[in-house]
C-alpha cells in the first residue's frame, strides 16, 4: 500500500445551472493525503475546498457535475462506486465532522441514542452494549458526566460540547481509517479551540487515523498541522509540509495570504 | 404568473367598461323570455326572469371584483400598520393586540360574515366592511411576525443610529423588506374573500335581490341545472373561479416582483 | 482606574441585567468602567457571553443599561429623551459586524449614504450629493458603487460601505463591533487600515471590539479583557499582550494560535482553564473565573475583586495576581 491513503487526481467539476449551463468551481484540482498525517487544506470562501471533501463522501450538492479526475482511496476510484458501495465507505472507511456541531446532531435524539445508533449499525450487539460503547466515546473526548450527557438533548450541548459529540461520533463510534473535518472550530471560542484541535491531534495519533482538516485560519495550520494543501478559486497553487509552506511560501497566492493573516505589527 | 395578471386585468377591464356599456340592460327582466339558451341574440342565454346573462355578467364584476378589491384593500392597510406597531413595540401593546385578534380568529370566516352582515343589516358598504374585518386579523399576524423577526437585525439598528425614529425604522426600513410574503398572502386572502363575497351573494344576504352578483347568479339558477337549463349558474360559476384562480396565480407574480435580488 | 479628563467616552458602572422571570436575572454586564480619548483606539477583548457586545450597544442606548453612566464630552446621555439622543448620534456612531446584515437590502449605497445626511445633518440636497461622493471616495470604493445595491457588492465593499455610513456624519467616537470578524482573511487586512487611515485623517477615538487577539495587537492602543460581564485587565497592548497578568488573559493568549512556523514552542506553556463559562444567571459574589481557574484559592469565592492599579496603565481584577505582581512569569512573548 501507498504512503498515501488518499490522492485526488485532475479533479474537475462544475455546477449545472438550472438553464443547463456548466459553471467550473473545480480545476484540476491534485493532492495526497499522507497516512497517519494531519493534512489541512486550506482557502477562502469559494475556493472549493469543501467541494472536493463533499466529492469523496459522495454528498456534494446535487447540481455539481464531475468533468473529470478520480479520487483514489486506498487505491479505488470512490467517484466509480455506487451508492451501496459508497454507504459501506462511509463511516466504517471515510467519516466527517462538519463545522456547525449542533445542526449536525439531530434535535428529537438524545445524543447517546444517536451515537449508539451508528455503533449497532456497524457491529450489531444489543443496544445497551451500543449505549455502553457511546458514552465510553463521551468519556474519551473529555465530556464530563459522560452518563448524564449521553441521556440530553443537542440543544443542551454547548458549541464545544456539541463539537466534541460529533467527533466521538466520527472518530471513535465509526472507527474511519480517514477523518474528515469541515471547518470544526469556526464560530468557537479561542479556549474552546484550542482543546478540539489538541483532542482531534490525540484522537489521530491513539486511533491511527489520517485526518483531513479544511480550514481558512492559518493559526490553525501553523499549531496543529503537518502537511497543507493551499487553495484558491477551485485550483490548488501550492503542497508542502507545514514547515516549508510558512518559512519558504512559493506562489504569490500562498504569499498574499501569509502575509494578509500575520498582521504587521501595530498599523 | 403573468396569466395571474393578464386575468386579473380582463377582469377589471369589463368591470370598468360594464359601467358604460352592456349588450342589454343587467338589471331589466324580460329582454329575452326566459331561460334563453345561448344563441346569436344572448350570447350565454338568458336568465329564469329573461335577464341576459352576458350583461348581468359584467356588471357582476363590479361587485365581485370591486367589493374584494376594497375590502383586501382596507383589511391589508388597517391590519399591516396594527401589526408593525405591535410588532416592532412589542409589550403590553403587542399582548392585548394579540388576544383581541385570537377572539376575532375563532370565528371561522365565512360563518363571521354571515352572522355580522345579518346584524348589521344589508348594503354594499356594509358588506365591505365586514369582508374587512374578517381579514384584518391575518394580515396582522403577518406582519407582526415579519417585523419582529427583523426588528433586532444590524440594519434595523443601524437605522437608528442614522437618524430614524422607531416608527420610522419599523415602516421605512423593516415593513418594505417584508413585502414580500405580504403582497404573496394579499393575493391568496383576495381569493378566499372572493369566494365569501359570492358566498354571502348565494346565500342571499348583504346585497339587494336583484343585484347581478355571480354568487346571487348562481342561487338564481340553481333550479335551472335539474332542469336543463344549466348555463345560469355555469358561468357565472366559471366567473368566480377564474377570479380566484387569477388572484393566486398573481401572488407568486407579486412576491417576485419586490424582491430586489430580482433587479 | 485613573481618571481621564480628556476622556471623549466615559463610562462608568455600566449594568445590564436581563430578567428571566421566577426573579432570577441574567447579569450581561456587571460594573464596566472605561474611559478614550480622542484620537485613541481602545479594543474589548472578549470570547461569546463576555458581554462585549452589550457594552457597546448599552453605551449608544441600542440597548437601555439597567445602571451606570455613559458622558460623551463629558455629557451623559442614558438620561436623554428621544429627540436629543438623536442628536447623541451625530458624535458617536457604529460599525456593525456582519455587512450582509448591517445594510438594508431595498436601499442603493446611495440610499444609505444619503440619509445619515438628511437625518442628522439636515443638509440641502446639493451638499449631500457632494458629501457622498466624497464619502465613497474616503473608503477606497468608487462613484459607479453609489447606484448598487448590497447583494451587488462583495463582502468587503459593503463593509466599506458600513464605515461610510458611520463617519457620514464626522462623529467623534466610532464603536467598531467585530468589524472584520466576517470578512476573508486577504479582505481583513485591507479593512483594518482604511480603519488606521480614517482614524488619523479625522481624529476618531474607536471602541474595537474583537475576539481576535491578533487583529487587537494590530489595532489597539489599549485593551480591556472581559470575561462573564465584567473587565478582568485592562492596559496598553503591548502590556497586556507582552505581559498578561489576569489568568483568563493569560489562558486566552496561550490558547490563541498564530499563523507562524515555529511559535508554538516558543510561547509560554497553555495555561488552561477548567471546565466550561459558569451561568450569567444570577451570579454568586465571587471571582467569575471561581471554579475554573488554576490559581484559585479559598479567598476567590469570598467577594468579587476589583480592577487594581499596578502601574503604568495596567489594572488587573485578581486579588492573587494583584499581591504577588513581581512572581507571574511573562506571558506570550
Amino acid at each position: 500500500m501507498s504512503a498515501d491513503l488518499l490522492e485526488v487526481e485532475n479533479y474537475s467539476g462544475s455546477f449545472r445551472s438550472k438553464s443547463g449551463q456548466l459553471a467550473p468551481v473545480l480545476h484540476q484540482v491534485s493532492f495526497r493525503l499522507r497516512t497517519h498525517a494531519i493534512t489541512a487544506v486550506v482557502g477562502e470562501t469559494g475556493s472549493g475546498k469543501s467541494l472536493v471533501a463533499l466529492s469523496t463522501l459522495g454528498i456534494q450538492p446535487p447540481s455539481f457535475v464531475r468533468t473529470s479526475g478520480r479520487i483514489l482511496f486506498r487505491g479505488i476510484d470512490l467517484l466509480t462506486l455506487d451508492e451501496p458501495g459508497l454507504r459501506a465507505v462511509r463511516g466504517g472507511q471515510i467519516s466527517m465532522v462538519f463545522q456547525d456541531a449542533r445542526a449536525a446532531l439531530n434535535p428529537v435524539f438524545t445524543v447517546g441514542r444517536q451515537l449508539a445508533d451508528v455503533w449497532q449499525l456497524r457491529h450489531r450487539g444489543s443496544r445497551s452494549a451500543a449505549m455502553r460503547q457511546a458514552i465510553e466515546a463521551l468519556r474519551r473526548v473529555s465530556i464530563p458526566e459522560p452518563e448524564r450527557r449521553a441521556r440530553q438533548y443537542p440543544h443542551a450541548f454547548s458549541g464545544g460540547m456539541a463539537q466534541r459529540a460529533m467527533i466521538a461520533m466520527a472518530a471513535l463510534v465509526c472507527e474511519p481509517a480517514l477523518l474528515i473535518l469541515d471547518e470544526p472550530t469556526t464560530g468557537l471560542d479561542v479556549t474552546i479551540q484550542a482543546e478540539i484541535m489538541d483532542l482531534i491531534v490525540d484522537l489521530t495519533r491513539t486511533q491511527g487515523l489520517t485526518t483531513w482538516l479544511i480550514t481558512h485560519d492559518l493559526g490553525v495550520v501553523a499549531e496543529y498541522c503537518e502537511d497543507v494543501v493551499v487553495m484558491n478559486s477551485g485550483r490548488v497553487v501550492e503542497t508542502g509540509s507545514s514547515e516549508a509552506i510558512f518559512t519558504t511560501p512559493r506562489d504569490v497566492y500562498t504569499r498574499r495570504l501569509l502575509s494578509a493573516s500575520q498582521l504587521a505589527e501595530p498599523a | 404568473m403573468r396569466i395571474g395578471i393578464a386575468l386579473v386585468c380582463i377582469y377589471t377591464g369589463i368591470a370598468v367598461l360594464s359601467f358604460f356599456w352592456t349588450p342589454y340592460d343587467p338589471l331589466s327582466p324580460g329582454v329575452g323570455d326566459g331561460y334563453d339558451p345561448p344563441s346569436s341574440t344572448f350570447l350565454l342565454g338568458t336568465d329564469r326572469l329573461g335577464s341576459d346573462m352576458v350583461s348581468r355578467l359584467m356588471a357582476g364584476a363590479r361587485y365581485d371584483l370591486g367589493i374584494t378589491v376594497i375590502a383586501v384593500s382596507i383589511a391589508l392597510s388597517a391590519g399591516t400598520t396594527i401589526g408593525v406597531i405591535a410588532g416592532y413595540f412589542g409589550g403590553v401593546l403587542d399582548t392585548v393586540v394579540l388576544r383581541l385578534v385570537e377572539v376575532f380568529q375563532a370565528f371561522p370566516g365565512l360563518l363571521f360574515a354571515m352572522l355580522v352582515v345579518q346584524a348589521v343589516g344589508p348594503g354594499i358598504v356594509n358588506v365591505i366592511l365586514v369582508l374587512s374585518f374578517v381579514g384584518i386579523p391575518d394580515y396582522l399576524r403577518l406582519a407582526r411576525a415579519e417585523i419582529h423577526a427583523r426588528r433586532d437585525w444590524q440594519y434595523a439598528e443601524a437605522a437608528r443610529m442614522v437618524g430614524n425614529r422607531p416608527w420610522r425604522v419599523a415602516f421605512r426600513h423593516l415593513l418594505p423588506n417584508s413585502a414580500g410574503p405580504l403582497l404573496a398572502f394579499t393575493s391568496i386572502n383576495a381569493a378566499f374573500v372572493a369566494l365569501i363575497t359570492a358566498s354571502l351573494g348565494f346565500l342571499g344576504l348583504g346585497l339587494s335581490p336583484n343585484t347581478p352578483e355571480w354568487g346571487s347568479m348562481i342561487a338564481r339558477g340553481q333550479d335551472g341545472v335539474m332542469t336543463g337549463q344549466w348555463w345560469v349558474s355555469f358561468f357565472p360559476g366559471l366567473a368566480i373561479l377564474g377570479l380566484t384562480g387569477a388572484f393566486y396565480l398573481l401572488g407568486d407574480a407579486l412576491s417576485d416582483l419586490t424582491d430586489p435580488r430580482r433587479r | 482606574m485613573s481618571y481621564d479628563d480628556s476622556a471623549v467616552l466615559r463610562v462608568r458602572e455600566l449594568r445590564k441585567h436581563f430578567p428571566m422571570g421566577g426573579g432570577r436575572s441574567l447579569v450581561a454586564v456587571d460594573g464596566v468602567n472605561l474611559d478614550i480619548a480622542a484620537g485613541e483606539t481602545l479594543a474589548l477583548v472578549g470570547e461569546s457571553g463576555s458581554g462585549k457586545s452589550t457594552v457597546a450597544r448599552c453605551i449608544v442606548r441600542l440597548i437601555e443599561p439597567t445602571s451606570g453612566d455613559v458622558a460623551i464630552d463629558g455629557a451623559p446621555i442614558l438620561s436623554l429623551d428621544p429627540a436629543a439622543l438623536s442628536r447623541v448620534y451625530r458624535r458617536i456612531q457604529m460599525v456593525f459586524q456582519d455587512p450582509n446584515a448591517s445594510l438594508n437590502p431595498r436601499m442603493t449605497v446611495r440610499q444609505v449614504l444619503d440619509e445619515p445626511l438628511r437625518l442628522h445633518l439636515k443638509m440641502p440636497r446639493q451638499a449631500r450629493e457632494a458629501r457622498v461622493r466624497s464619502l465613497v471616495e474616503m473608503v477606497n470604493l468608487t462613484a459607479a458603487h453609489l447606484d448598487r445595491y448590497p447583494h451587488e457588492l462583495s463582502g468587503g465593499q459593503r463593509q466599506r460601505v458600513g464605515i461610510a455610513r458611520a463617519i457620514a456624519v464626522s462623529p467623534e467616537i466610532v464603536i467598531l463591533d467585530e468589524p472584520t470578524s466576517s470578512l476573508d482573511v486577504s479582505v481583513r487586512g485591507q479593512i483594518l487600515t482604511l480603519l488606521m487611515d480614517l482614524r488619523r485623517q479625522l481624529n476618531l477615538a474607536y471602541l474595537f471590539i474583537s475576539h481576535d487577539l491578533q487583529v487587537v495587537r494590530h489595532v489597539a492602543d489599549r485593551v480591556a479583557v472581559m470575561y462573564l460581564g465584567g473587565i478582568v485587565e485592562t492596559g496598553p497592548t503591548s502590556e497586556v499582550f507582552g505581559s498578561p497578568k489576569h489568568p483568563y488573559t493569560r489562558a486566552l493568549l496561550s490558547a490563541a494560535p498564530v499563523p507562524q512556523w515555529g511559535v508554538a514552542g516558543a510561547r509560554a506553556a497553555r495555561l488552561r482553564l477548567v471546565g466550561e463559562i459558569s451561568s450569567p444567571i444570577d451570579p454568586p459574589d465571587a471571582c467569575r473565573l471561581a471554579g475554573r481557574c488554576p490559581l484559585q484559592q479559598t479567598s476567590c469565592t469570598q467577594g468579587k475583586p476589583q480592577l487594581t492599579d499596578l502601574g503604568g496603565g495596567h489594572a488587573v481584577a485578581c486579588r492573587i495576581v494583584a499581591a504577588a505582581p513581581v512572581t507571574s512569569p511573562s506571558g506570550h512573548g
